[in-house]
């Protein structure tokens, strides 16, 4: 190329070359079009994926500051604070904060903070700037506006920061946890794994998408490529422009795209915001972030990659082709070692790459398998029509790759997102369900003795029709003979009696008539994390340290709770020594026909107290439920777009591909077979093709539910959820696959009307692929 | 005479450009007979390709009367279907088509090919592998059409031809993508085939010397002229 100065002025390659090189795209407008809407819609549904997650992400961390375990002051006479005591507190040094819950006569419960005293918690804390946010929504608002609802209820805490002692307070006070809402932080924490995950796939799927476009026009310009070399043009020189005209494609396309995603993004992301505010009681949704930069730099390090991956790698082709068996034997070796590790993984971080082998083995095999699977039946196969077609579906099982295996991954996630999304459903709205089977929370007040209520309720049992109830002590325990070293210390959940509203619990395993045998204080039940953490069964002993008194107690049964990252032990509270320290006290109560009415009147009576922290359960498990609805919906939601867009881009493939070979298939007609005959062909083979790429999905997507469910989930937080399958989704699946397969026949059938133009030679230019 | 294969009486066909109506055959008749070959001649967009169409029903005439292998197409006639219908047998069974490249279905090996066609007449495809081996390609018989030589897939598309035992070939330009040298071999093995099996023989082609190897001589350019 040294001397193409002077075969060729300047101007060539500042016109005439990219001229050249661009009248492809002058020729076939649509092609770019196609190129350009692929960018920007796989732009769009990753910023919008990211953007999503990425904002629900700080949103979480903000609010997980806001809603954190701290400590509030109380009267020691269990009377209702009021803003006389807040004024004694202030007068006294103490720093705390006004915090008035209340319920509107009518709508949902505000709260009302005051940001000027949110200096308590310290400037610059995660505490303090989320409270010291503006109070624009619910249900947070301004103190004063709060105290000027018309209220059905309200009632006034004062927070105060960790630093704050005891003996901080000025007499007739003391300290008291106070949280704001169930401890539900991890399943959100879950979520939101789950949410940059398929992110992450969704970026793969359309990095996927991208490639096969790419590299179709790019077989399509192959002559004019050829044409130029044999004009003197160097491959280095046309790489140079195909370089430039891709990143000014991808610029002109990715930033759009990123401003689409992120209104797409914030349409969502209302509901979005609204269903985590409902879900912990606070604004979590941080709205619009500023980070342009980095999903445009993303999208564009993806084009590139996945348009010129080639070109960076072709220096190395050489080295790392392989012949066909020996790729084969990689991918399934790639396959084989992902599925061990992912059994096997001792962390998150093994089990991520063991996911990445295993879609890297499928997406290779795959396409290969259909292929050669094609042959086969070809082999065997005694109708001349049967053998041709079973010979084309070989073609498109291997020219049309890159869009079938994007389709394949992106069929799998949904499959696996569905799976995951129903079964946190139905876990969540079971786990609910029992953990709130009692209709009332009512909290034993500090210096209250809960069992005179439990007494009175005792005596209550045999005379008023459908009463129920527990008393539950909250406290912490030492695990001394679980052979480790250190003592960990756990959650100690001790009810009694242990009744009907207990016993409807779950259990993941449990030893015969467990109920009863921890009725009679003979045994525990622990939760999930504890039982994966410390590797205990059914049956065997552990020795607890409950206020300083070792008790040897053996496991009656494990029960699933997916809220809390602690291990737990439940027991019955009649064996708890008098030293133990209840950090906890509460009841639950269904009250039966009376109403809570009458309980409530003698239980304040009982402990000398003119109000009660008390719970409605019901409310809280609507909400919950309502809240956990929207955030799947739009998770769902999601995933359906990645589907539509793999769909969409194996169409446009597949389109585009029949279309290079529409002379072959006018040789059918040609060969006396009629128009109607030679469609009914192309639609099997296309329902043949889409039909087996759903199927194939099948098992890639249950073994994704499978890693999500149980290794990822218990890796990452301690719990697994119970591993469901819906049939009835994957035949869904399948319909909507064969749908695409109708469309692409459907596109086809339209097309075969048309003369074909004989392709200028067999090559693979032009649709002569085998 | 010998038995009449084809008739053509009448046919014309036009092609609308724009507004504008474009004849492209007109008022052409023309006998033949069992046997017997043509060779249409004529420039480029003389209509060679498309009487070609016209006389396996691939396109349809506007006007005129087409009686092949004993069956009558009248243009014009209101049963689309059927008329579609009875092509589509005439060409599975009957008419063997040969363009200048491309018959080769190109997933499929070149016996595979030669069957496929054999089987879609209701031929018998046991001696597809025959054809293959006396046009000299027996050896090829399990490679691809893009592992061979352009003679070497027109030998094969000849060979899917006879396996089907045609009435009559229609050979569109059949080696005008082939050198001089192939172009003379393929020739001389279509006609000799041809003579051979006693089917008629319609050769549309832009070269006066393979024309001459025709019993009967169309010059479309020149009709049309007129």
């Amino acid at each position: 190329m040294k001397g193409l100065p002077s075969l060729f002025p300047p101007t060539f390659h500042t016109f005439f070359l990219p001229g050249a090189l661009l009248s492809h795209y002058r020729r076939h407008p649509l092609q770019l079009l196609a190129l350009a809407a692929m960018i920007v819609i796989a732009t769009i549904l990753w910023t919008g994926v990211n953007h999503l997650t990425s904002q629900a992400r700080a949103s979480l961390n903000q609010s997980e500051q806001a809603v954190a375990e701290r400590q509030q002051v109380v009267r020691n006479d269990g009377r209702a604070l009021a803003i006389d005591d807040f004024v004694a507190l202030r007068l006294a040094g103490v720093c705390v904060m006004p915090w008035l819950e209340v319920t509107p006569e009518t709508g949902s419960r505000l709260v009302g903070i005051d940001p000027l005293a949110a200096h308590c918690f310290g400037a610059g804390t995660g505490a303090s700037q989320a409270l010291d946010q503006p109070l624009d929504g619910k249900p947070f608002v301004d103190v004063y506006a709060a105290a000027g609802v018309s209220a059905r209820e309200s009632r006034l805490y004062l927070l105060t920061p960790e630093a704050t002692q005891a003996t901080d307070l000025p007499g007739g006070y003391s300290l008291k946890t106070f949280a704001t809402s169930p401890d539900t932080g991890e399943l959100g924490d879950s979520f939101l794994l789950n949410l940059e995950a398929l992110g992450v796939l969704v970026l793969l799927i359309t990095a996927l998408l991208l490639r096969a476009v790419y590299l179709l026009g790019l077989a399509q310009r192959r002559d004019s490529f050829a044409l130029l070399h044999r004009f003197g043009v160097s491959p280095e020189q046309v790489q140079r422009w195909l370089v430039l005209e891709i990143l000014v494609l991808a610029l002109v396309c990715v930033v759009p795209g990123v401003w689409l995603g992120r209104w797409l993004a914030a349409g969502l992301g209302g509901g979005f915001g609204q269903a985590l505010d409902g879900l912990f009681d606070i604004p979590l949704y941080a709205g619009q972030g500023h980070g342009w930069i980095t999903p445009v730099l993303v999208m564009l390090e993806v084009v590139v990659i996945a348009c010129l991956g080639d070109l960076i790698l072709l220096r190395f082709r050489g080295r790392l082709s392989l012949p066909v068996p020996g790729r084969a034997g990689l991918a399934t070796a790639l396959l084989v070692a992902g599925l061990i590790l992912a059994w096997l993984g001792p962390s998150l971080a093994w089990v991520f790459v063991a996911v990445a082998l295993v879609f890297v083995g499928a997406g290779w095999l795959t396409p290969a398998a259909v292929a050669h699977l094609a042959h086969w039946c070809a082999d065997r196969s005694q109708t001349p029509l049967a053998r041709w077609r079973y010979r084309e579906l070989a073609v498109l099982a291997r020219q049309l790759t890159l869009p079938l295996v994007a389709l394949q991954f992106a069929l799998a996630m949904v499959l696996a997102v569905q799976a995951l999304v129903t079964t946190f459903e139905d876990t969540f709205d079971r786990w609910l369900g029992q953990r709130l089977e009692a209709a009332y929370y009512i909290e034993v007040p500090a210096e209250a003795d809960g069992r005179k209520a439990t007494e009175w309720l005792t005596s209550q049992q045999a005379s008023v029709p459908g009463l129920q109830w527990h008393r539950v002590i909250r406290g912490q325990a030492e695990l001394t003979d679980v052979g480790n070293a250190g003592s960990p210390q756990v959650d100690v959940f001790a009810v009694s009696p242990v009744g009907s509203l207990i016993r409807v619990w779950a259990l993941l395993e449990a030893a015969d008539q467990p109920w009863e045998t921890l009725a009679s204080g003979d045994g525990v039940m622990i939760n999930e994390q504890l039982a994966r953490r410390q590797r205990l069964e059914v049956g065997d002993r552990l020795q607890l340290v409950l206020g300083n008194q070792p008790q040897v107690f053996s496991v009656l049964g494990v029960y699933p709770d997916y809220g809390r990252p602690v291990g737990e032990v439940l027991l019955n509270a009649e064996t708890l020594p008098e030293t133990f320290n209840i950090r906890f006290e509460s009841l639950s109560v269904t009250p039966g026909e009376p109403g809570i009415a009458p309980v409530t009147d003698t239980l304040q009576q009982i402990w000398g107290v003119e109000a009660l922290a008390m719970r409605n359960n019901g409310t809280i498990r609507e909400l919950a439920t309502g809240v956990f609805d929207q955030t799947f919906a739009l998770t769902r939601a999601m995933t359906l777009l990645t589907l539509i867009l793999a769909a969409s881009a194996l169409l446009m493939m597949g389109w585009v591909f029949f279309s290079t070979r529409a002379w072959y298939f006018r040789l059918l007609v040609v060969w006396g077979m009629s128009q109607r005959e030679v469609a009914g062909q192309l639609q099997r083979l296309a329902l043949v093709l889409t039909g087996g790429i759903a199927v194939l999905a099948l098992p890639l997507g249950i073994w994704l539910t499978w890693v999500l469910v149980h290794r990822i989930n218990p890796l990452a937080f301690g719990w697994s959820l119970p591993m469901a399958v819906y049939p009835t989704f994957w035949l869904e699946l399948c319909i909507l696959s064969l749908a695409i397969g109708l469309s692409i026949a459907a596109l086809m059938r339209r097309h075969l009307g048309r003369p074909a133009v004989a392709p200028a030679s067999a090559s693979a230019l032009t649709g002569g692929e085998r | 005479m010998t038995e009449s294969l084809l008739a053509v009486r009448g046919l014309s066909k036009h092609f609308v450009s724009g507004n504008e109506t474009v004849p492209v055959i007109e008022k052409l008749s023309f006998t033949l007979g069992q046997g017997q070959s043509l060779a249409l001649t004529g420039r480029s967009g003389s209509g060679k390709s498309t009487l070609l169409n016209l006389l396996c029903g691939l396109e349809l005439a506007d006007t005129g009367t087409i009686v092949m292998h004993g069956q009558v197409f009248e243009a014009g006639g209101t049963a689309v279907l059927r008329t579609a219908k009875a092509w589509s047998a005439l060409r599975r069974q009957h008419i063997g088509v040969v363009f200048q490249d491309a018959n080769l279905m190109p997933a499929m090996s070149l016996l595979e090919n030669v069957r496929f066609r054999a089987q879609l007449a209701g031929r018998d495809p046991a001696n597809s592998e025959d054809w293959l081996t006396r046009l000299d390609i027996g050896e090829l018989a399990h490679r691809y059409p893009d592992q061979v030589s352009g003679g070497q897939r027109q030998r094969a598309a000849l060979a899917m031809v006879f396996a089907m035992e045609p009435a009559l070939i229609l050979a569109d330009e059949p080696t005008g993508s082939l050198d001089r040298h192939t172009s003379d071999d393929v020739t001389r093995v279509l006609f000799d085939l041809q003579a051979r099996h006693g089917c008629g023989l319609i050769l549309a082609t832009h070269d006066s010397e393979l024309a001459a190897g025709c019993q009967q001589h169309l010059d479309l350019g020149h009709l049309n002229a007129i």
